[in-house]
């Protein structure tokens, strides 16, 4: 706790709106001012959670290392500098010149849809991914899971070579050994009557091929496909829907009103990037008279989506089903569920639609007791109105059932969606089994006999299959399994052969998304440690004498692509990271299946026990971090706060504040969570405002064992709680308390600005009304600058964040620790507020309704104020302005003495602490960018608008002798926003986007009454309201 | 009765000595820290192929960017390949026992082990084909490398030294087909120099070489 006194300020004209950090904050303001004001926070986690010891260092070690450290200091001057090599190439290989970075375009599969990078690789080493702007499901925009996907290619733990199983533990072989195993395996399968195949659901052209070559080989054989967190229910609605299977992309930039029932379409589920993009075009404001779409959220958890939304409903995940039902009979009351004549001729005919089945069905429905009448009202007024008419969409999450998705089908369909927001393209894989289909089939089997052989592509089924197949033990009645896989994770421990998998970024592969785009996915580097694919293994399987991943892929690429002049169209693909040549099979005339559409339509009933804290609902989510668990061992994703708990390291049971207080319970209790089916699982509890009541959602992905160093049992594993009746969602949990207290990471008080709301936003008709309200509630200047102004010539950069488009994904936090080579601390450290983000990500709570409340992020890096603070304090000028008026760090010169950081009125410097760079294994060394430096223990550093980016484009245009456009430099976290939130450039350019972007009346500064003059300019976020609504 | 014990008697001899000797420890210090000792102006250490720049660069006249080739489009100054040197001693001089490492390495595929001589330390972000698209020589940096048997470093390469030429770098800039031009001296007209001066901009802030 700081002696000091918090400043007096002019309090902002009262605005009518609370912002709160959390629960805490807002029941107490002035203890949080304390708290807030000390430069690191105290009294976050309670008493005695916290071993305050455990860091302390002791006097003795600590005159043991200054000792060490004077000596070294006197004898480095006299030292000769160690010999150093230079070993060149033997053979320069074109293109690569050392010191010159190179970008190769290439595809990733991110939660289940492709997702196409530009992958800039060092000297071989590919260092960091950014989004490929060609490519239809990136558009430039990344997600958090792809920018740390390059952290997992280094993984010091990932499987180094194939192991066998001898007697009860594995022992390591080589891949001539493996591949020998494999062949004769092969031999003996005669028709493959029992070999089994166990894959993720695949979106990839030459894997399915070689799928489909293997079942030719081995007609009776069976290849079953299976995820944690899939989109089979999607597809499976889809078929439903339509009698024949189909890939659904929604175009959100055509949507005027969107309704996400229970779908976290901008974070977790697939295509977030793309639809990021696209649905924050479509609300992007540059003046009142813009126009501003409008969406309604519908959820049980807290999302980044629901956190967008301009309406958010907290509902029971399996009363989502009834809502939608509801809404339909309201739809069909305003006249819109209309039968539709046929239309158009020849090809483009689409046939007549008879909805009176359907109409039947969902006539009089009632929505679940718990939604607000105008719920239902003001939806179906906002869908059926006729402006909107074939522009607005129903999304539907992927662990709902097949009958909702079905029903919102139709719905899309019947409000003249199909074709405008939504476009059908022929599927790849007409495997539209449930999520949980193919698990369950291949565990028959299992427990049948009927399998010899088994293969497991990927995944981790031991752990993540639903609990009631006890897939685990069923596995052991497999004669030979074979398990090919990244890591040696538990599936792997309990196989007869593991074999390692090669990642993304070292292998050939090709991907096609649901819109219908086919992208090659080309290596980076050769596998670290040997590795196969998918495709490969299954075409060694199928005896295929080329099963070269390269091979496979040029193979199918030579099927796909039509015409002549294949090298060059391949060679067009691989350069421009989408093969643009290639045309989906037709579709054909699509027909809804009404009759089938209408029984799917009645099964949709509210649940049937009433939800209470004694029958609770439980919902499995993917993680926002570790998705299903495959980043569990990336310590920057173990690290990276979820958006909306920011519980940083762990996982919890998010639960609402009414419901904890029901069951007795508070944040850091650890209770025990009793699924129907008697499993049961101990988790700590997080209190989340905004949680649906009687309900709880469990994130995925956490607490497994042999992860690997970083991630092995970290967080709590909630995988036995699921069973195939509960895999999304299912009711009848109950909870117990255990007594025991956990200790939790989170940093929502950390950083905070002594509690003034610095996140400022409005809704639409306000906006409309004071189109400057931004600048309105923020108070004016109070100081008069310290120095004589510099007036800069040249350049004058500046960063633009538009809070009306930051969903809150957090890319880019990980796009900037990837670029700028930020360490992560661990959980002991966060909760001491010492994370090291660069760019941090806030989440203020908005209003006072503590229930359901509205959320608003506010990514906030360094200011590089004109004025500031931290320079007039360093006593050795480390800090010291640019003529460019950026704030310089100059770690070499710091230190350490932490009064920049204490002077820091927006908290942006990080301190390192340890030396959090020193125990890096050298596999992690190589993604380390070389233009940065790696900072030492006893340094301070924090962003630098990504100065190594704008002199390596300063002297790229030097060496052309041209000017710098508008464009050229973009900041890692800019490059990494899916959403195109963020904004860099030159102030002093009047044509460039950031001086057109800081001149909008929704424009403000931080704090602008400190005095600093801040460079980084922030645009205020606008919501939506849709007056009937409101009141 | 005395407050103070004999033995402090001493103490004024005790500390005009510490005063004397620290004094000197610092003067020492300062100037050790400026002496070639510390900058290693001089270093010549040898190297696995004693190949002579004075005989390819300076008689021969070939130019620096034969073998240096990517010096105008990399931040960092590339050794050759083994391949460039094979260009040539695959025809001239291919039995020279001198030759031995380059032939070997070309045979294994093992490169060539080079000792560097030029080292800045790790937080300095120099780039070479800044410096050359600004117009300053190679010898500005490396002296007369046409004129050395073995490659030596001939400047300190200090902090202090880089800013000398920032604050003031007419002195060391030349018109751009000049760069590689070892024999070449600056106008000692002072309006010219100015002139040219003005063109660069070169930073002197920390973020133009520390990252």
């Amino acid at each position: 706790m700081s002696k000091r006194k918090p400043y007096e300020f002019a309090k902002p004209e009262k605005s009518g709106k609370v912002f709160w950090t959390s629960l805490e904050a807002k029941a107490d303001p002035e203890a949080f001012q304390a708290r807030a004001a000390a430069e690191f926070p105290e009294g976050v986690v309670p008493d005695g959670l916290v071993n305050s010891e455990s860091l302390t260092l002791k006097r003795r070690t600590f005159m043991g290392v200054a000792g060490a450290a004077g000596a070294l200091l006197g004898l480095e001057g006299c030292v000769r500098r160690p010999k150093e090599n230079i070993l060149p190439f033997t053979r320069q290989p074109e293109y690569v010149v050392p010191g010159v970075a190179l970008h190769y375009a290439t595809v990733v599969r991110s939660a289940g849809e492709p997702l196409g990078l530009l992958v800039t690789t060092h000297e071989g080493r590919p260092t960091k991914v950014e989004g490929n702007p060609q490519h239809p499901s990136s558009l430039g925009g990344t997600d958090g899971y792809t920018q740390a996907g390059i952290l997992d290619l280094y993984d010091p733990d990932r499987s180094k070579g194939p192991a066998k199983r001898e007697g009860e533990a594995l022992v390591d072989t080589t891949f001539a050994e493996a591949d020998a195993a494999l062949t004769g395996l092969a031999g003996k399968l005669g028709q493959g009557a029992k070999l089994r195949v166990l894959t993720a659901p695949s979106n990839s052209p030459s894997f399915l091929k070689a799928q489909k070559d293997l079942l030719a080989k081995f007609p009776q054989a069976k290849v079953y496909s299976y995820e944690p967190v899939s989109s089979a229910n999607r597809r499976a609605g889809t078929k439903l829907a339509l009698g024949q299977a189909a890939d659904v992309s929604v175009n959100y930039r055509r949507a005027k009103t969107v309704v996400a029932l229970d779908a976290d379409f901008l974070g977790t589920e697939p295509g977030a990037p793309r639809a990021s993009r696209e649905f924050f075009d479509a609300r992007r404001l540059s003046s009142p008279r813009d126009a501003m779409n409008r969406l309604y959220a519908i959820e049980p958890g807290y999302t980044v989506t629901g956190a967008s939304a301009d309406h958010r409903l907290r509902l029971a995940a399996r009363d989502a089903g009834a809502y939608l039902k509801a809404v339909a009979a309201e739809l069909a009351a305003l006249g819109v569920l209309a039968d539709i004549p046929a239309q158009g001729e020849g090809d483009a005919a689409t046939p007549a639609v008879s909805f009176e089945a359907l109409r039947g069905a969902v006539n009089g429905a009632k929505a679940p007791a718990t939604v607000p009448a105008q719920w239902v009202k003001s939806v179906a007024k906002d869908l059926a109105d006729p402006a909107a008419r074939g522009r607005s969409v129903i999304v539907v999450g992927t662990r709902q059932p097949a009958e909702v998705h079905a029903l919102a089908f139709a719905l899309n369909a019947a409000l003249g969606n199909l074709g405008r927001t939504i476009t059908l393209t022929s599927a790849l894989d007409t495997d539209v089994g449930s999520a949980t289909d193919g698990i369950t089939a291949l565990a028959k089997d299992l427990s049948a006999g009927a399998v010899d052989t088994l293969v497991i592509l990927g995944g981790n089924p031991v752990v993540d299959a639903p609990a009631d197949l006890k897939f685990g033990e069923l596995l052991a009645k497999a004669g030979t399994s074979i398990h090919l896989s990244e890591f040696r994770n538990t599936t792997s421990t309990k196989v007869s052969w593991h074999i390692p998998r090669a990642h993304a970024l070292e292998s050939w592969g090709d991907l096609r998304g649901s819109d219908g785009s086919y992208a090659i996915q080309q290596p980076m580097i050769a596998p670290l440690h040997g590795g196969r694919t998918d495709g490969e293994l299954v075409a060694q399987l199928a005896g295929a004498r080329f099963w070269r991943a390269h091979e496979l892929v040029r193979g199918t690429a030579r099927e796909l692509l039509p015409g002549d002049g294949f090298e060059q169209q391949w060679k067009n693909a691989l350069h421009n990271g989408v093969a643009r040549d290639y045309q989906p099979a037709a579709l054909g005339n699509v027909a809804l299946a009404t009759d089938a559409l209408a029984a799917a339509a009645r099964t949709l009933t509210e649940g049937k026990s009433p939800l209470s804290s004694g029958n609770l609902e439980v919902n499995f989510a993917a993680d926002p971090a570790l998705y299903d668990g495959r980043h569990g061992n990336n310590p920057w994703m173990l690290e990276l706060p979820d958006p909306l708990s920011c519980v940083s390291w762990d996982n919890a049971a998010y639960i609402s504040a009414a419901t904890a207080k029901e069951l007795g319970i508070e944040n850091y209790d650890v209770i025990t969570v009793k699924s129907p089916e008697g499993a049961s699982v101990d988790i700590v509890t997080w209190v989340l405002p905004g949680h649906t009541d009687n309900a709880i959602t469990l994130h995925l992905g956490w607490g497994a064992e042999n992860v690997g160093r970083y991630g092995d049992k970290v967080g709590f594993d909630v995988f036995p709680l699921r069973s195939t009746k509960s895999f999304g969602f299912g009711d009848g949990f109950t909870v117990a308390k255990t007594g025991k207290r956990y200790m939790l990471s989170q940093t929502q008080e950390t950083h905070s600005m002594e509690g003034r709301p610095i996140a400022i936003d409005a809704s639409y008709e306000e906006y409309k009304e004071k189109p400057d309200f931004a600048e309105y509630r923020s108070p004016v200047l109070s100081t008069l600058p310290l120095w004589t102004e510099v007036k800069y010539e040249g350049h004058r950069w500046s960063l633009v964040i538009d809070l009306n488009a930051c969903s809150g994904c957090n890319a880019c936090l990980v796009g900037c620790q990837a670029e700028n080579n930020v360490p992560s601390v661990g959980k002991e450290q966060v909760a001491r507020g010492r994370d090291m983000y660069w760019l941090r990500l806030d989440r203020y709570f908005v209003g006072e309704d503590e229930a359901a409340p509205q959320v608003a992020f506010q990514p906030v890096g360094c200011q590089q104020c004109e004025e500031a603070p931290c320079e007039n304090v360093c006593p050795v000028n480390a800090t010291a302005h640019s003529p460019e008026g950026l704030n310089d760090m100059a770690y070499n010169r710091c230190i350490g003495t932490r009064y920049c950081m204490n002077n820091c009125p927006y908290k942006v410097r990080r301190f390192n602490f340890l030396n959090f760079t020193g125990q890096v294994p050298e596999t992690t060394r190589m993604m380390y960018n070389p233009n940065v430096s790696i900072r030492m223990r006893g340094v301070m550093e924090k962003c630098s608008y990504c100065v190594q980016r704008i002199q390596e484009s300063k002297i790229a245009a030097k060496r052309d002798a041209r000017r710098l456009r508008d464009g050229d430099i973009r900041s890692a976290c800019q490059q990494a926003c899916p959403t195109g939130a963020i904004t860099f450039g030159d102030l002093n350019d009047p044509t460039s986007r950031v001086a057109k972007l800081s001149k909008l009346d929704r424009q403000y500064k931080l704090l602008p009454e400190v005095g600093t003059q801040p460079r980084t300019s922030y645009l205020a976020k606008i919501r939506n309201l849709n007056p009937e609504m409101q009141g | 009765m005395q407050i103070f014990p004999r033995s402090l008697n001493y103490l004024p001899l005790i500390a005009a000595l510490a005063v004397i000797s620290g004094g000197a420890g610092v003067t020492f210090a300062i100037w050790y820290y400026g002496s070639p000792w510390n900058t290693q102006v001089g270093y010549a250490p040898v190297q696995p192929v004693p190949y002579s720049h004075k005989l390819h660069a300076g008689e021969l006249g070939i130019d620096c960017r034969y073998c240096h080739s990517n010096i105008e489009r990399s931040g960092e100054a590339m050794i050759p390949p083994t391949q460039t040197c094979m260009g040539c001693h695959a025809v001239i001089k291919s039995d020279s026992y001198k030759l031995e490492p380059v032939r070997q390495s070309w045979e294994t595929n093992k490169p060539v082990e080079w000792v560097r001589i030029h080292k800045l330390p790790e937080h300095a972000y120099f780039d070479h084909s800044a410096h050359l698209a600004a117009g300053v020589g190679c010898t500005s940096c490396h002296g007369r490398i046409d004129q050395m048997e073995v490659v030596r470093q001939d400047q300190p390469l200090s902090m202090g030294w880089c800013l000398d030429c920032h604050r003031d770098p007419g002195q060391h800039l030349r018109p751009k087909d000049q760069i590689t031009n070892m024999a070449w001296t600056p106008s000692t007209d002072a309006a010219e120099l100015a002139a040219r001066a003005e063109q660069v901009n070169p930073p002197q802030h920390c973020s133009g070489c520390h990252r």
